[in-house]
């Protein structure tokens, strides 16, 4: 994710002089934030995250900038915003009677969030399916993630399987 | 014309598909790789038919199962006892394995090996247990090691290595065990619970009446090694495997992950150094997802991205036309064919 942080003109359109070169150069946009709060001589900041894939960033990235140059709009700073990896994940055993908040606590305490959790039952008494979407931190490799998971399901006897 | 004496040990499903595929192949030997096979002895477990000119392929085919009644039938002769003694170049290892000591094959491919004879094998047992002793044996001793039967039978996944010669294989996924690859498919487009795709498969024959080593995974693990040991350059055994298998895999978890795109397969992964064999989840348009029981290796390749080769991995003709393979390269490295 890159986060871009400009002025603009207060004048109609200058958004949109904006966002074109962005999308024109295959940016996916996430979101604008604008601080008309922090308006100075007409001047409005404004923050936009977009994604660019991998193979083609650079040579974007280097092509947005000189657009936006040519029109004038200052870049007052470029971030590369933290980006989740997402995963998902099957555990089947006893999942909820082996306390899933606890389950669902503890991988959050190591930043591995459960994003969506669907189950299915049959009887009270048997196993249940649980599917979870997980999003876990960039720097994390999947093999740290699944020794995190690893030792909740040993611990709880739940049987894992992931992606 | 050179004449390769072979020792065949174990006649079973891939022993007997060997002797045919042998005699049907004796014209190709002859004018294609300069070269006359003579089969000199047939161990059994109870005995052997030995014959220092040669057997008749032709004859032991026709008797069948009667081969026993044959004048050259020796009975209670033992293969460990009489390696040394035969006039062999090959010796064809083709008998069922221990899995936990790799015998009788571990033993016979030592003798032979500590004979100067080369060996050709389509028993893993004694290759995921004792690669590398094996391997240094039969360098000390000049001679060949041969088993691409071991893996994925006539799907050519080792020998592979000689064609990438010029790239690097960085990792390794796939599916090498069929039986355990037809209950999950079972399992995924009917529905059906996991007891009752095993059932069906041990009805159409897909699966031993013990079917433990392959559902619990030991089987492909033990391939995996082969495999990683072999592509990779590593020196592991079947202990070094992180094994699941798939018993507690359930119709609801399949359900579960279908709307997602995914599938549930019994991969076999070797990369970063680590051998792990388990269920996983893949995108249902893997090359990876096939269905059935066959296999399927996919190659992670330096500079050429994954590189796939699949088919049938078992069957006594597939074993065989494998254990050929192995053949005629040994022939063609000693100088002896084309
Ligand atoms: N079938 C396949 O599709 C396939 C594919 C690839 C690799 N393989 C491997 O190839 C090997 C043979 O498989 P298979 O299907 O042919 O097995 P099989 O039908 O059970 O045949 C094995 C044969 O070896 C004999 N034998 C056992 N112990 C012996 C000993 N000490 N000395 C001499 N003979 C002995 C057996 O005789 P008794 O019956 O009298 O004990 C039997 O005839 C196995 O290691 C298997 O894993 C099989």
């Amino acid at each position: 994710m890159i986060n871009l942080e400009v002025k603009i003109p207060d004048t109609p359109g200058s958004l949109i002089e904006l966002i074109r070169p962005i999308s024109k150069y295959g940016g996916n946009i996430y979101g604008i934030l604008h601080f008309h709060d922090r308006k100075l001589k007409n001047m409005i900041p404004v923050n936009i995250s977009f994604e660019l894939s991998e193979e083609i960033q650079e040579v974007s990235l280097q092509n947005i900038k000189k657009e936006l140059k040519e029109k004038n709009i200052q870049i007052e700073n470029i971030s590369y915003g933290i980006e989740k990896k997402l995963i998902t994940i099957i555990l089947t055993g006893h999942v909820f009677d082996t306390d899933v908040m606890d389950t669902i606590k503890r991988l959050a305490s190591k930043n591995i969030n459960v994003l969506e959790l669907q189950a299915k039952f049959t009887k009270l008494e048997e196993v249940s399916n649980v599917k979870l979407r997980i999003e876990f931190p960039e720097e994390m490799d999947k093999k740290e993630l699944t020794n995190e998971l690893r030792k909740i399901c040993e611990e709880k006897k739940l049987f894992l399987i992931t992606s | 014309m050179m004449n390769v004496k072979i020792c065949l040990i174990g006649k079973g499903i891939v022993g007997s598909s060997l002797l045919q595929l042998l005699n049907e192949k004796k014209q190709l030997f002859k004018q294609k790789f300069n070269l006359k096979i003579t089969v000199n002895s047939i161990f059994e477990s109870d005995g052997a038919l030995i014959k220092d000119k040669g057997i008749d392929l032709k004859e032991i085919l026709d008797v069948s199962d009667d081969f026993r009644n044959l004048p050259y039938w020796r009975r209670d002769v033992k293969a460990i006892d009489l390696i040394s003694e035969l006039d062999i170049d090959i010796c064809i290892e083709t008998t069922p394995t221990n899995p936990k000591t790799g015998e009788p094959g571990l033993s016979h491919i030592i003798e032979a090996l500590n004979n100067h004879i080369d060996v050709i094998s389509s028993n893993k047992g004694p290759f995921y247990l004792e690669y590398k002793k094996i391997k240094n044996l039969a360098e000390q001793n000049n001679c060949f090691v041969k088993y691409e039967a071991t893996v994925a039978s006539c799907v050519p996944s080792l020998s592979i290595k000689e064609d990438l010669i010029g790239n690097e294989i960085l990792s390794i996924k796939a599916i090498l065990n069929g039986t355990s690859n037809f209950i999950l498919s079972r399992m995924t487009a009917e529905g059906v619970d996991f007891p009752l795709a095993l059932k069906e498969a041990q009805e159409l024959g897909y699966a031993e009446s013990d079917p433990t080593l392959d559902i619990d995974g030991y089987d492909a693990a033990g391939k995996l090694v082969i495999l990683a040991n072999e592509l990779l350059g590593w020196s592991k055994n079947i202990k070094d495997v992180k094994v699941e298998g798939i018993s507690k895999i359930t119709p609801h978890a399949i359900e579960l992950v279908k709307p997602d795109g995914f599938v549930i397969k019994p991969l076999a992964i070797a990369e970063n150094n680590e051998l792990s064999v388990e269920p996983r989840l893949i995108d249902k348009n893997s090359p990876l997802n096939i269905s059935g029981n066959l296999n399927v290796v996919e190659l992670e390749t330096k500079y050429a991205g994954p590189i796939i080769l699949m088919g049938r991995g078992a069957g006594g003709f597939e074993a065989a036309s494998a254990i050929i393979n192995d053949l005629i390269d040994i022939t063609r490295k000693k100088g002896y064919s084309p």
